[in-house]
């Protein structure tokens, strides 16, 4: 057995522990979609140096690969021609200057591939000039002659070397970048297991924490249920005890009522038929013993009234010889008899026999309503109105006294009055201001046989 | 002389035995039956045909008021003398409506009861002094403090005259034999009464009568 306060711990713990999940979640997601983006960041980095780098190698060779074809061409034809020109020689010196500036600054990591390959043309191309060289030595008569030649012979296999290891330096590169693509590859797919192990992580930890909250929200939901269960039961107990409270006080006061009415003021009756008698057969008797009799006689007849009057208050008679209408009137005129208030009652279309239920809830109402004004309110007019108009039995007491707040002034009499309304499957209503009166209506459905 | 023969109706023995001896006394009473409850009565009225049913107004198994109806349905010349505790008008006008002649309260019976038999059995209406003042105390506060007019004055002399006479218990054809008039014009002059002082009924009328202290 847990104590309510042991449950109440539990919860607040189980609530908190709830949350704290729920952060962590998030901060989890936070974190690894942080940490994919900076990875993804840097691989499209890695990626963009290594097209770059690629991109360099292949514009080197290439401007390498145009450079050299074209010093071979203007030597050839500085070679060939009979009256040498100067462009040409500046020409060739400007190209070879390119050509060393760019096997000296050939980008990328220096593989001993590449620096061989490097070696290799600058050898190549330093042959093929020495060997222009030594061709524009020549007198022009021979180099007509022979420069073709020796070129065909000498120059265009170097030529040729210079084109093979160009080729290799290229796919030297080729290399490199599918390497480097290849290393990307791996990274994506690493950042690619990484995330899709937090993503799961999270999707995981999310339903294990979504399925924790259903079940606490479902233990919420039946604890409140219960309470609530539990709390319907005890207010229909209530009302259960206050009816038969209501119902006990009312069958009490009818016995007691009847018990005064009909032993003790019968006796005392009789015993008044009795002086009465006693006093006319003492017409001759002594004047003091006459007197004596007639004390006798007002004794008796003042107990006689307050009986009466004391079994009135417990349930007037008239509510069971004459019926609702007629006691509403009396209680209407006894008010105005004792006090300031005078009353005027009316009723429309009331039946006859009611249920003595009604008439005891209506004429309570009407009492307690009537007392209110007469006594607390000070109310010079009240006006009591029963209507039955189809299935339902309107009652209204009004009066133009000091009137109340209804919402702070709720007496034992306005409590009883709603207790007994309600039982019936009735509602009361208050309407009351202070120095506005007061009315009370009731409205009391009629059982279709009623 | 014919003696006066009476039905005492009380629910309570000592209360009968009471009423009986005061009765006995007179010698121009005579008891000839007693009833414990409404029905009772009823059928030992219509068995005994007396000339007045004392009765009184709360009782089991048929209450008074009711008893009181249905024995002047079968026997109209019967009167009845009711018996009550109460003297508030709810009583009175109902035990009027149903036809009692006489209201008598229960604490001044034995000193009212043979005078109230008397004017009964003659056909005329009796009430016990309370009960009057009782009723006048009622209206004269009503008027004082509605500041209503009392309706009385708006009655000619003939009106006057004409409401004691069928308060007292006359029809309308002994009404116009009295003051040499026509059925029709007593009619006439009962209905206007009626609208001037605002009732509703001759019950109501009879009330209205002890009030004003027209009749006792």
């Amino acid at each position: 057995m847990s104590s309510p306060s042991q449950h109440a711990d539990l919860s607040r713990t189980l609530r908190w522990v709830l949350v704290g999940a729920f952060l962590g979640l998030v901060g989890l997601m936070l974190v690894a979609g942080i940490a994919a983006l900076s990875d993804l960041n840097h691989l499209h980095d890695t990626e963009l140096t290594a097209r770059h780098s690629f991109l360099q190698r292949t514009q080197a060779i290439s401007v390498l690969c145009l450079s050299i074809e074209s010093y071979n061409q203007t030597a050839e034809r500085y070679a060939a021609s009979p009256e040498p020109t100067h462009p040409d020689l500046d020409r060739m010196e400007h190209l070879r200057s390119e050509i060393t500036t760019v096997l000296a600054s050939y980008p990328g990591g220096r593989e001993s591939d590449d620096v061989d390959a490097l070696h290799a043309i600058d050898d190549l191309f330093a042959q093929q000039r020495s060997l222009f060289e030594q061709m524009f030595t020549w007198p022009p008569e021979q180099r007509r002659l022979r420069a073709v030649a020796t070129i065909h012979r000498d120059i265009e296999p170097l030529q040729i070397s210079i084109l093979e290891w160009s080729d290799r330096l290229r796919s030297s590169g080729d290399r490199e970048l599918h390497t480097a693509d290849q290393a990307m590859l791996a990274q994506f797919s690493s950042v690619q297991t990484s995330l899709t192990r937090s993503l799961v992580l999270a999707l995981g930890s999310g339903l294990v924490l979504v399925l924790a909250s259903m079940l606490y929200i479902l233990q919420l939901e039946r604890q409140t249920q219960g309470r609530y269960l539990e709390l319907a039961h005890s207010r229909g107990e209530l009302e259960r005890l206050s009816a038969r409270l209501v119902d006990a006080q009312e069958s009490e006061r009818r016995n007691i009522s009847r018990e005064l009415h009909d032993e003790v003021g019968q006796t005392l009756g009789a015993l008044l038929v009795d002086f009465g008698r006693l006093s006319a057969s003492l017409s001759n008797a002594p004047p003091d013993v006459r007197g004596q009799v007639e004390r006798m006689k007002a004794v008796a007849e003042g107990s006689v009234r307050s009986v009466r009057n004391l079994a009135l208050l417990l349930r007037p008679s008239m509510l069971d010889d004459l019926g609702l209408v007629a006691a509403l009137e009396w209680q209407g005129r006894e008010t105005s008899r004792n006090s300031g208030t005078e009353v005027d009652v009316r009723a429309e279309g009331v039946p006859e026999t009611l249920p003595d239920a009604y008439n005891v809830t209506v004429y309570r109402l009407v009492q307690e309503a009537l007392n209110n004004a007469a006594r607390h309110s000070g109310a010079r007019n009240a006006s009591v109105k029963v209507t039955c108009d189809g299935g339902r039995l309107v009652v209204e007491v009004r009066d133009d006294g000091r009137g109340f707040d209804p919402k702070h002034t709720r007496g034992l009499g306005i409590l009883g009055m709603e207790e007994r309304v309600r039982r019936l499957g009735g509602r009361l209503t208050i309407d009351s201001q202070p120095g506005r009166g007061s009315a009370v209506r009731a409205e009391l459905p009629l059982e279709p046989n009623a | 002389m014919r003696k006066i023969r009476v039905l005492v109706a009380d629910d309570h023995n000592l209360i009968r035995a009471g009423l009986r001896l005061v009765i006995s006394q007179e010698s121009d009473f005579v008891v000839v039956g007693e009833a414990e409850n409404g029905r009772q009565a009823m059928e030992k009225a219509r068995e005994l045909k007396p000339d007045v049913v004392v009765m009184d107004i709360g009782m089991p198994d048929l209450n008074g008021i009711e008893a009181c109806r249905q024995i002047l349905e079968s026997l109209p010349d019967t009167q009845v003398v009711m018996l009550s505790m109460h003297s508030d008008e709810g009583y009175v006008l109902r035990a009027l409506k149903a036809g009692a002649r006489a209201y008598l309260l229960k604490d001044s019976a034995e000193a009212d009861l043979a005078r109230a038999i008397r004017a009964a059995a003659s056909g005329k209406s009796f009430f016990s002094p309370a009960v009057a003042k009782l009723l006048l105390d009622d209206y004269m506060r009503k008027l004082e403090r509605t500041g209503a007019e009392d309706s009385y004055e708006l009655l000619t002399p003939r009106e006057r005259e004409i409401l004691q006479l069928v308060a007292e218990g006359k029809s309308s054809k002994d009404v116009a034999n009295l003051l040499k008039l026509s059925v029709y014009t007593v009619e006439t002059h009962r209905a206007n009464i009626l609208q001037k002082l605002n009732l509703k009924s001759v019950a109501e009328l009879i009330l209205y009568a002890v009030r004003k202290g027209i009749i006792s």
